[in-house]
């Protein structure tokens, strides 16, 4: 036994050296980190001292790596277009552009690892609603913009206005360079058939859930052949249904399968209520189930695997469900895919009128890394990509006659074009500007007059852009409710119960033993704190 | 031992052949039900996309096509260069993987080697504990700078705990007497090894190769952390997890507003996908089967 004795004391001592060594490990981390800041400021004090308003001292040639999320194209095309777009930026600012991409292929991951080890990115895609943008602000992963922006992206930083930029600090600080004049619409709503609606006798655009059962039952005695909504259970239009009938506004928290907290309005936007425990849900419970007895969508809609969007565009189904921005380019399939259908789209925010948030302008934006070695420069380049006009639509859209012409102020696919050869995508989301993107013949031409006009009479600004809800209290409650809304969920929203009102009231005491209160109550708590940030 | 002339099956009375007629019912449908899965990913990778949507998955195609494999094969190069790309990998890994793991299975089974309980401690240590994912990318990237290179996709598969057990316990069964006569007749420790372990522990060497070698093939995870898009060939399995999940992000998103969207045959194409990247192992595996199995029932009794 003695040996044993021995080799397990060894086993501690090196247990122990390994601790050690981790710590000290993470500690020369630190240290390189804090050297490199030390670094930066040098350089920032050495360039301050030479300050002419031209920015940095370009006399150096250097390569700004820029990392977007995409699949890198294979045919060539891009390289081709970035040699065209570093030939301008060489002769501007002696600098070369570099994308370094995220493929789709577990882009999570590789995302938060690129972030977390450390090394040098200069420039790079954010999105705080779904690349966890403040949770990396939060170790670190980026540089602080705050002295940087007015001195090396002049034009960046004039065109945004203070209140845009308070939205992008982390601790009073600028970590980002949010996406803020760009148009995006990703509210979502029901998309129908214009033809067959007319058919119904209904003319004026559809206001309501009604609007939308009738013509469903519409297409239910007339289509031969057609499942009037061919839906997927997998996603749930509650949320859809609180937004057509409460004023509450939707919240940046996941709990799985369908929402179960929002605030109460626009002008109470800081009071945390749960439309699943009004009588709302009820109501919705009741309707789906109605549907789901009339049979608009299939039996066995719970394990539907179709895609609802191939069979609308096959004319199997009647109706689909996404966002405007989807819309906008499925009107343009539909008509050549089904003639005539005039698809139509009824925004779920349309019935009630008062909630229809705008895009967060930091659903994309770009950041500098922390650890970058040169950003100034990088800077620099992000101002030319998105205030120089070739710049930008080189990025964008390529070669002018090779991926695209411009017809009537449109863009269309050159004579000749070959989807495999010729295609090109940069995947640039972070920092697009409307004044100069070139509208394209994909996607409808009407969005602008018919729904964009519509939305901006009702819009509102997105009030929750600075909201980092903290999970770790909660996390906890939070699973186990996420739990319930799956178990429970899908049957509810698609009228598979035999009561109603039984299932409501089972799913409501679940939440409760999930930890529904505590929950609530926590989140109330961070969005009073987040009140006092706002209103100061 | 002399054969005596009998007839070589038992006796053919009633109860015996419904034994055995019971036994090939039962193991012809467990068969059946391990094929019938696969010929379903056969069809369907051949049924038009149109067709799945209407009427499923088909055994037999409803609509014959072979769009889904237009797709996959869309760059011909990319394809024979990933295949490449991973039987090198599958071949030097399996090689060197197999010469490691059978030198440290046999080194911890002698019994004149004094630290072996530690250090078989030590391996059977990590496969209860690791670092996390973030250690291990600061390791690979950070400190022996492999990213983009191949060998960060072949040395973590090298040594498996797993597959090293395995290993000790099979030359368990090798008396270490043979190793005891060998020195005494003066061969050195390489020379036993080569000369008279090897080949004593051919199933053993044929079941753990097998396993490195479908790690390896199998092997995309690595591949997607380190190797990054600006590599022209990749394992296959990452390249044809990009195939799919690309086309699902193309068909899903209308994020990327300036991608024009193709028709992607996606359910047909998830198929044509998994029939050519389990193709070659089909072919593969009846060449080695047989050591396979007597390499699993090590320690049963050898006839």
């Amino acid at each position: 036994m003695s040996n044993f004795k021995k080799v397990s004391a060894l086993l501690i001592a090196i247990m122990m050296i390994i601790s050690l060594a981790a710590c000290s490990g993470s500690n020369n981390g630190a240290n390189k980190g804090t050297k490199n800041e030390g670094g930066k400021n040098e350089g920032k004090g050495s360039t301050n001292q030479a300050t002419d308003n031209k920015g940095a001292d370009t006399s150096k040639f250097v390569k700004i790596s820029h990392v977007v999320l995409g699949d890198k194209p294979t045919n060539g095309q891009f390289e081709k277009v970035l040699a065209e777009v570093n030939k301008i930026m060489k002769e501007k600012i002696n600098a070369e552009l570099e994308w370094k991409w995220v493929e789709w292929a577990d882009w999570q991951t590789k995302y938060n690892l690129l972030l977390a080890s450390g090394e040098p990115i200069d420039l790079i895609n954010i999105g705080t609603d779904w690349l966890d943008t403040w949770g990396n602000a939060q170790r670190g992963a980026f540089m602080n913009l705050n002295d940087l922006l007015p001195e090396y992206a002049p034009q960046t930083w004039n065109s945004i206005p203070e209140e845009d930029w308070a939205e992008s600090r982390y601790n009073g600080d600028i970590v980002l360079i949010p996406e803020n004049d760009y148009t995006q619409w990703v509210n979502h709503g029901f998309f129908y058939r214009g033809d067959w609606a007319k058919e119904a006798g209904i003319t004026a655009p559809i206001q309501d859930w009604e609007g939308i059962g009738k013509y469903l039952q519409y297409v239910k005695d007339n289509k031969e052949g057609v499942v009037p909504w061919d839906a997927v259970a997998s996603t749930s239009i509650w949320g859809g249904y609180a937004s057509s009938y409460t004023d509450e506004l939707e919240l940046p928290i996941s709990t799985g399968y369908l929402p179960v907290y929002t605030t109460k309005s626009f002008d109470e936007k800081f009071t945390v209520v749960s439309p699943i425990f009004e009588d709302t849900f009820l109501r919705f419970a009741n309707q789906m189930k109605e549907w789901a007895d009339k049979g608009y969508w299939r039996e066995d809609v719970l394990n539907n695997k179709n895609d609802n969007r191939a069979s609308l565009r096959a004319g199997l189904s009647g109706m689909d469900q996404h966002h405007t921005q989807t819309f906008g380019g499925l009107r343009v399939q539909m008509d050549k895919d089904q003639p005539g259908s005039e698809l139509q789209m009824f925004p779920f925010a349309r019935t009630g009128g008062n909630n229809l948030t705008e895009l967060s302008i930091t659903h994309g934006g770009t950041s500098v890394g922390a650890h970058s070695k040169n950003p100034e420069r990088a800077l620099m380049a992000y101002d030319l990509i998105r205030n120089d006009k070739q710049i930008y639509q080189l990025i964008s859209y390529g070669l002018e006659g090779v991926q695209y012409e411009i017809k009537d102020g449109k863009r269309v696919q050159p004579a000749g074009y070959d989807e495999v050869k010729d295609s090109f995508s940069a995947n640039f989301w972070g920092g697009r500007v409307d004044k100069f993107e070139i509208p394209s013949i994909t996607t409808w031409d009407q969005l602008e007059e018919t729904l964009y006009a519509e939305y901006d009479k009702i819009k509102k600004p997105y009030p929750y852009g600075q909201f980092v809800f903290d999970k770790t209290p909660v996390e906890a409650e939070l699973t186990a409710i996420t739990q319930v809304t799956g178990e429970l969920g899908p049957a509810i929203t698609y009228g598979k119960v035999s009561d109603p009102a039984k299932a409501v009231e089972q799913f409501r005491s679940k939440l409760k033993t999930a930890g529904y209160d505590k929950v609530l109550a926590e989140l109330q708590r961070q969005m009073d704190a987040y009140k006092k940030l706002i209103e100061g | 031992m002399e054969k005596t002339e009998e007839s070589r099956s038992i006796r053919t009375d009633v109860s015996g052949m419904i034994v055995k007629g019971f036994g090939y019912l039962f193991i012809s449908l467990f068969a059946l039900c391990c094929l019938l899965p696969f010929l379903l990913v056969l069809g369907t990778s051949f049924t038009s996309e149109s067709s799945i949507k209407k009427h499923g998955f088909n055994i037999w195609p409803r609509e014959f096509s072979t769009f889904a494999y237009k797709i996959v094969f869309e760059n011909p190069d990319l394809i024979i260069g990933s295949y490449i790309v991973t039987l090198g990998i599958t071949i030097v890994g399996t090689v060197v993987g197999l010469f490691i793991v059978a030198m440290t299975g046999y080194a911890l089974q002698r019994p004149d080697f004094g630290y072996r309980n530690s250090i078989s401690f030590f391996i059977y240590f990590t496969t209860l504990f690791s670092g996390g994912l973030v250690p291990f990318y600061l390791l690979m990237t950070q400190y022996l700078s492999l990213r983009d290179n191949y060998l960060a996709v072949l040395l973590p598969g090298l040594l498996s705990p797993f597959l090293i057990i395995m290993m000790k316990s099979f030359v368990r069964s090798i008396p270490h007497a043979i190793t005891e006569s060998a020195k005494i007749d003066g061969a050195g420790d390489f020379t036993i090894f080569l000369k008279l372990i090897l080949p004593m522990t051919t199933p053993a060497l044929a079941t753990i190769g097998l396993f490195i070698a479908l790690g390896y093939w199998n092997e995309w995870y690595n591949s997607m952390l380190f190797l990054s898009p600006d590599m022209k060939y990749r394992p296959l399995q990452l390249f044809l997890y990009k195939v799919v999940t690309s086309a699902e992000y193309v068909r899903n998103s209308a994020a990327a507003s300036n991608v024009e969207l193709r028709d992607v045959p996606l359910e047909s194409m998830k198929m044509a996908t998994a029939v050519v990247a389990t193709g070659p192992v089909i072919f593969f595996y009846p060449f080695v089967q047989r050591y396979f199995i007597k390499g699993i029932t090590v320690g049963a009794v050898k006839g």
